[in-house]
Order: C-alpha cells, then structure tokens, then sequence
C-alpha cells in the first residue's frame, strides 16, 4: 500500500516496542519502509574510560553491569581475559559451574526474548506464560548465587559460589518441568496461524548479508551459517560437553524464534550433563593484584551472539584499555538490511527478532556526572530534591 | 597452532617488509603489526583469500601521541586475527574499509567519535554514540582528557539543558 | 351537561406526567443509561478478569470484591487528571469526538430488549439503525484520530477506517440473517421470533461464527487490534487524549462491549425471554456475560494480524461465508 509520499516516522528514544531508549529513524513510503537511520548513545555511560580508572578487582562488578540480561557473560569474559593475561587458569569445577550459570542464563535471555517477541506481535497470552515459567530458572539463580538477574558468580580465578549436591537435584526438577513447557511452546510457535502469519517470510536475511554484515549469535544461524563461538572458540569447560548448534535456514523470525527455542532446549542437555559430571575440587584459586604487561581477546558465546572484549594491561592493578563490544552492536547493520521494504507493522517484530539489548550496546565513553552523583546520594538527598520539586 | 602459523606465513610472504611484527600468543589468536600504507592491501588478502571474512570490531587505543587502531578479525568464527597499525594523533587518517566489509560501518563511526580517527572514504561519520551538541575535537577516549574534563562538558550539557 | 373541562384537563395533564416521568426514569435509570453505565462497568471487570485468568494472571484484585470496582475508579481517576487538548489539533472535533463515541453505543442500546421482549424504542427498521450506528461509530474513530495531528493517531485512524472497509460489508450481510428469518427488521420482533421457534445460532451457527469474528474487529480487539497496535503505534487513534476525554473514551469502549453482547444475545441467542419463574432480565445478564466472555477468549488464544493480511482474510473468507449463509437461508436452511 503506497500513497506515494515519503513521511519520516521516528521510532524511539520512547516507544512502547522499545523497553530500553534507542531511535531509528524511518522513511515510510506509505505502509512500506524506504529507510533506517540507526541512532544510538541514550544509554552511554562510558564504561570503557571507566574501566581504566577501576582496579581489576572493581571491575568484575563493572562488567556485571553492562547489561542486566547477560551479566554473567560479560563477567565470564573479563575474568578469562584477565586470568589470560595473569597466567592461570580456573579450577575445572569452576569451568563447570560457569558453563552450567551461562546456560541458565541463556534460557533465562531466550525466554524473556520469546515473550517480547509474543508481545510484539499482539499474542499477550504467550508473553505472559512463557514469563510464567521463566521464573523456575530466576528462582535457580536465586537459590544458587542468591540474585535473580545479578549473580556475581564468577570472579579472576574461579567462581565465587559451589553448587551443592542438594541444589543439584533441585535445578533438575526445575529443568524436566522447563523442558516440558519449552516442547509445548515450540509446538506451539510452530503451529498456531497468527504467529505464523506474522513471522514467516518478514524480516529476511539473506545468508550472504548476513555474512557481509558481519551479524552474529542466534540472528547469523538463522540464515543457516552454523557459527558458535562456544564450538569454534571453546572457552571454559565447553571442549569437554558435545552439543549441536542449532541452525534454521528460513532467514526470517519464524526461524529465529526457532533457533532461540531449540537453543533453549540443548542448553537444558548442557546444564544435566554439566551438573553430572563436574568434578570435585577447589572452586577458585588467589590471583595477585598487579597484572603483568600484556593484552588479550576474549570471546564468549552471550546468549545474543558474539560478545568480544579486548583488554591491554601495563603492569599496574589497572587495565589501560579495555575495550567492549556487545552482540547487539554487531547486529545493528544486519537489522537495518532486514528492515528495509517491510512493513510498518513488521518494524516491532523485526527490531525485537535481533533481541537488540542498548545498554549493552551503549556502553562506552562519557561519564555521565548527573548519573554518578544520584549513585553516591543517602535516600534522604534524593527524597529532598524531589520533594522540592 | 599449525594453521596459526600457515596463515601467519602467507601473511609473511604476500606483506613482505610491510609486516612489522606477528606473535601467536596462544591457540586461536593471532597478533599481527603492519604499517599504515598496507592496511588496504593486507586486509583485501585476508578477507577475499584466507576468508577472514567476519570482523567482530574495531578497537582504538590511545598510545599517547599515536592512537593504534585494532581490527579484530574471525576466521570461519574460530580464529581470531588482530591486525592492527598506528596513526599519529596530529593528523589520523586511514582509508575505510566498508567497501570490503559493509559490517565495519558501525564500528568505524564508533572509533571516530571517541578516538577521532578519520576513515576516508566512509559514508557518513555522523556522530553514532555521542550526543549531537557534543563539542568538536573532544575525543573522550583519549588519555589527554581526564575524567574531569569531561564531567565538566557533561555537566555544562545538563545545565543547559535545564534552562532551555 | 356540567363537564368540567378544567378537572379533565388536569387530569389528562396528570396522567402526561406520570407517563413523561415513568420514562424518564426508564430512559435515565432502569434499563437506561445508569443501568447501562453499571453494566457497562461490570463486563469490563468480567473481561478484564476472565482474559487475566486465561493469561494466568490475577487481574483487578484490590478495589472492591475481587477487584469489581476497579473500571469506576480507573474512570473517576480519569476524570480527575489534567486534560490536554494539544495545540495543533482541530479543536472542535477533537473535543466532540470522545461525546459522541460514548453517546453512540449508549443510544444504540435503548432498541435492544433487555427488560421484556420489547425495548425502550422500537420501530421497524431498528436493525438498520443500529448498522449504521457500528459505522459512525469508527467514522468517529476516525475522526477522533485525525483530529490530534499526531503520527500515530494518523496512521491509527487510517488503519481504523481501512479496517471497517474490511468487516462493514460481512457484518451487514449477516445482521441481515436473523431478520429474514423472524420477516421482520425489528430486533424486539427477532428476539419474539426467538422465543416462539428456535434460537438462531442453532438455525444460522455462520452466520453466528461471521458476526463474533466481525465484531471482534469492531471492538478492535486481538487479533484486530491494529488501530491500536500498542507496540506499533503507541495507542493509536487514542494516543493523544487524556483526563476527561480518555474516559469518556474509555466508557464508550466499555458500552461498546454491551452493545456488542447484547447483539449477539439478542440475534442469536433468544435475547432476554421468560424461562420458568426466572425474569427476562436475569437470563439477558446470563447471556450477555456468557457472549463477553467468548470474546475475552477469543482475543486471549491470538496474535494481531497485520492490516493487509486482516482485509484479505475478510474479503477472502468471511464474506463469502456470509454470503452463503444467506444463500442457504433463501433455500430454506436456517429460517
């Protein structure tokens, strides 16, 4: 349907399909969109230059803070990067336990992702059931590291907490009933007409475009390129557990939805196989302070994709650079491309399929001062201020 | 590591002395240094023939006086290839590189605005991450700036803010 | 021959009276507009609960029993907030499109039996009336949209407008189902039909499935929400207004839903008929809340179409289902 006009539609900083800020400007031809102007940096907090004014130490907590969804892979990433840069090497428990968090953490993202996406396209009934279940594994993390979104779990030379034996039998319950309930939505997503009517065809990427565009994670192997750092870059105790890669070669967001759906269930595989055969032993060992010269690549499979951070130390108890670069960035030209000739009514469910995270990827250069003061505020300052105004 | 050394070795022969230094730290990883001048060249070779056609990002780093400037390439997603040249901070200037991978884009208007690379040849360097009254030649990420420096800028930004 | 012209004027006058007040009151407050409102407020409730329900989710809970009061105080908090009517936008229109989205249900609720088997107002043709009420319903809609000059609002009523192109012309062929059945283009004289034969969804269960499906999009409910897209276009046609406006709007989406109810309870389901010692009443409210919550569970098991998929799937599907409906009542099936 084109009325022959080009309006420009501005889509962000605020809109109800975008839970955190970013703006994409559209030129809409009608109901078809011509053009995409990505702008981003409302979430901009300068966590990089922050990184070099921190210790190591203070930075595992930085790093957790990037982003709320995949806390536990940025950590993951900073402390392999810097025990590479140190030397050592986690005890094969604490790969475990860390390939075992990363995994809930994936269902946890990918669940979360699969309501937005259901949201998205209308089906609030579907949002509000998976969000239902995804509690079992918020109430995983609660009980093994006593957080629900921050677990701080992993620290420079292990990780901080074991799991035990009684929790073990606890998080295999909890997994036979999200099994249960992620084979009934997988059903469900593949066979209900609406969902169907909404994802199948929209959204396309092409697999060479995808590869040109540089996309990663869940978006890439739902063009068909079978691409998973967890299998060509193992890290952690990985190399040691066999699973698939899950790839759909229908380009658009009905397969990226499947994707995200069976990666839920290979992630369950991982989490029994890895809660059966971790091995005894120590969970952490002592790091010194001070870092040696030097500088590493780190890279870690979040559950969005590819997550790259680059650290350059200079023998001091501070990074001198680190450098973050979070899936979401990565997508963005892959989201412009899939954009572009759909439909205005596709824009949310296109936009949410990259499973786009801004903090994340807002994360690097300016300190906000407002922001840094409101953080070192007593409760009674801020009740102040704002009852004055 | 056998393939690490088999690329760095046909690195080796097609850069010839354009090659500064290469280092294989570990399994997977690879360091290369190259001059300035053979950045089209080297990166033409990995991506069209050794298929390095996945680049995960661009890094800036401020060495004081020279801003270094890391492409962190993926090599069928396993091997991570970081090549890397320096540019004097006076006049930092390289050609762009989206013409061979449109997935730099991004990442280069990232480098400009905090480290004020200039990449020749790029669509639009339009500021991507920092916001549009942000005064020029501020590059936050260089050393020269103190953290201060640049609560000072932020905070001259909210305070007009407030009284527009 | 002492006939007291006075004493029977008076009396005439008197009896006037009476008659003006019983009517009034009839009108004004039982099975009028006041009745209408508290209805109009309790299927909110039962929609809001029954569809939280379904999603495993508690719904209103906290004002008055199992949050029944909960759609009053939403309105009167609505009434009490700042009204703002933007700058750009055509005033008149703008502050005349919430009046008449909430008047037009209400009238269009006075021809529908609810009492007894005759309405407040009836008259042959009343069926026609309330067609044509469902279009300037969405005519204001549109309005309503237009009038803000906000994107959003823009593209929402367009949707709106486009929308009706889609489900106008099935829903007009099926209403006309019942009518040839009953010979009449009454609905009190439907609903008498109804109580002396069948009722029709028995006799005309398409015809039936045609006008829920249809009146689903009138209500801009999922899966025809588009007007509306709250993920696409903020709030829609609705986006711009607040205060006082917002709920008069959201009145009016409540009689909307009675209306709706009543129709399908009326043409389809007997309407409001004595059974046993039960009055007419009690089975209306049964059948009406009966209708709501079919459509709270429709809108619960779908997701919202896009706008060119919803008018092909119209033109395509449901219009040729109305269309045959009719056809196998001309051979004699289902009248």
């Amino acid at each position: 349907m084109s009325y022959g006009s080009i309006i420009k539609v501005p889509f962000g900083p605020q809109h109800p399909a975008l839970k955190e800020p970013g703006n994409f400007l559209f030129e809409v031809d009608g109901e078809i969109v011509v053009d995409v102007k990505p702008r981003i940096g409302y979430n901009h907090r300068g966590v990089e230059k922050a990184f070099e004014l921190r210790t190591y130490i203070q930075n595992i907590y930085l790093a957790e803070r990037i982003c709320g969804i995949c806390s536990d892979a940025h950590t993951t990433c900073y402390t392999q990067a810097i025990e590479e840069l140190l030397g050592v090497e986690a005890p094969p428990r604490a790969r475990y336990i860390r390939v075992i968090i990363a995994e809930l953490e994936r269902i946890h993202s990918h669940a979360l992702w699969v309501g937005i996406a259901a949201h998205e396209i209308g089906f609030d009934t579907l949002f509000m059931y998976v969000w239902r279940d995804r509690e079992t594994v918020l109430d995983m993390f609660e009980m093994i590291s006593g957080n629900r979104i921050h677990y701080a779990m992993n620290t420079i030379g292990g990780v901080r907490r074991d799991i035990h034996a009684d929790m073990v039998s606890k998080i295999k319950k909890g997994l036979d009933l999200l099994e249960k309930r992620l084979k009934y939505y997988l059903n469900v997503v593949q066979t209900e007409q609406t969902i169907l009517k909404r994802a199948v065809g929209v959204g396309i990427l092409k697999p060479k475009d995808a590869v040109d565009l540089c996309a990663v994670g869940p978006t890439l192997r739902a063009s068909g390129i079978k691409n998973d750092v967890r299998v060509d870059d193992p890290y952690a105790a990985y190399d040691e557990i066999a699973f698939n890669v899950i790839t759909h070669d229908g380009c658009d967001v009905l397969s990226r939805i499947l994707v995200r759906c069976e990666e839920m269930l290979e992630s369950i595989k991982i989490i029994r196989y890895g809660l059966d055969s971790m091995p005894e032993g120590i969970i952490r060992v002592q790091v010194p302070m001070k870092v040696p010269q030097g500088e590493v690549v780190s890279r870690v499979e979040a559950p969005r994709g590819e997550l790259i951070h680059y650290a350059k130390s200079n023998g001091t108890t501070k990074p001198e650079r680190y450098k973050v670069r979070s899936p979401t960035l990565g997508n963005i030209p892959a989201l412009c491309k899939m954009l572009l000739g759909g439909y205005v009514a596709d824009i949310p469910i296109v936009l949410a399929g990259i499973d786009p995270c801004f903090a994340c990827m807002d994360r690097m250069a300016f300190v906000d001062v407002k922001k840094n003061k409101e953080w070192v505020w007593t409760m009674q300052q801020l009740r102040r201020k704002y009852a004055k105004k | 590591m056998e393939k690490e050394n088999e690329i760095v070795e046909k690195l080796k022969d097609f850069l010839k002395e354009k090659l500064v230094r290469a280092t294989v730290p570990k399994k997977r990883r690879i360091f290369i240094y190259i001059k300035k001048d053979a950045l089209k060249d080297a990166m033409k070779y990995l991506v069209k023939d050794l298929k390095f056609k996945h680049l995960s990002t661009i890094t800036g780093v401020d060495l004081g006086g020279e801003i270094e400037v890391i492409y962190h390439l993926a090599h069928e997603g396993s091997i991570v290839l970081s090549i890397r040249l320096t540019v004097s901070e006076k006049n930092p200037s390289i050609p762009t590189i989206t013409d061979l991978i449109p997935g730099a884009v991004l990442y280069e208007r990232e480098v400009h605005d905090l480290l004020g690379v200039n990449f020749e040849g790029h669509p639009d360097l339009s500021p991507l991450v920092l916001p549009e009254e942000w005064p020029q030649g501020v590059y936050p990420l260089r050393k020269e700036h103190e953290l201060e420096h640049l609560r000072e800028i932020t905070s001259k930004k909210s305070k007009r803010e407030e009284r527009n | 021959m002492g006939l007291d012209y006075a004493a029977v004027e008076k009396e005439v006058c008197k009896k006037m009276t009476a008659e003006t007040i019983v009517s009034m009151i009839r009108i004004l407050v039982f099975p009028g507009a006041l009745f209408l409102f508290t209805l109009a407020f309790f299927y909110e409730w039962v929609d809001r609960k029954f569809f939280a329900r379904l999603q495993n989710r508690y719904g209103p809970l906290h004002t008055g029993p199992h949050g029944i009061l909960q759609p009053i105080a939403d309105f009167f908090k609505l009434l009490s907030k700042e009204d703002i009517t933007p700058h750009a936008s055509d005033k008149l229109v703008f502050i005349l499109a919430p009046i008449f989205y909430f008047a037009l249900p209400l009238t269009t609720l006075f021809v529908i039996p609810i009492l007894s088997q005759t309405s407040l107002i009836s008259f042959e043709g009343d069926l026609i009336f309330v067609i044509f009420a469902f279009t300037l319903i969405i005519i204001t809609v549109f309005l309503a949209g237009w009038s803000s000059i906000n994107r959003f609002s823009t593209i929402g009523s367009m949707r709106a407008a486009v929308q009706m192109l889609g489900y106008e012309i099935p829903m007009g062929l099926v209403m006309v189902g019942p009518a040839i059945a009953a010979g009449s283009l009454s609905i009190s004289r439907i609903v008498e039909w109804q109580s002396l034969n069948f009722w029709l969804i028995l006799l005309q269960p398409l015809g039936f499935a045609v006008f829920t499906v249809c009146l689903l999009a009138e209500l801009q409910f999922v899966p025809f929400d588009i007007p509306e897209a709250e993920t696409e276009i903020v709030a829609g046609w609705r986006t711009e207004f607040s205060g006082r406006k917002l709920a008069l709007l959201r009145l009016g989406r409540d009689l909307e839903l009675v209306l709706a109810s009543a129709l399908i309870t009326s043409l389809y389901l007997g309407g409001s008929q004595q059974f046993w010692l039960i009055p007419p009443i009690v089975i209306f409210l049964v059948k009406t809340t009966f209708a709501v919550m079919l459509l709270s569970l429709l809108r619960a098991v779908f997701a919202r179409f896009r706008i060119d998929q919803m008018l092909s799937g119209m033109w395509k599907y449901l219009l040729p289902l109305a269309a045959l409906q009719i056809i196998l009542i001309q051979l004699g099936l289902g009248g």
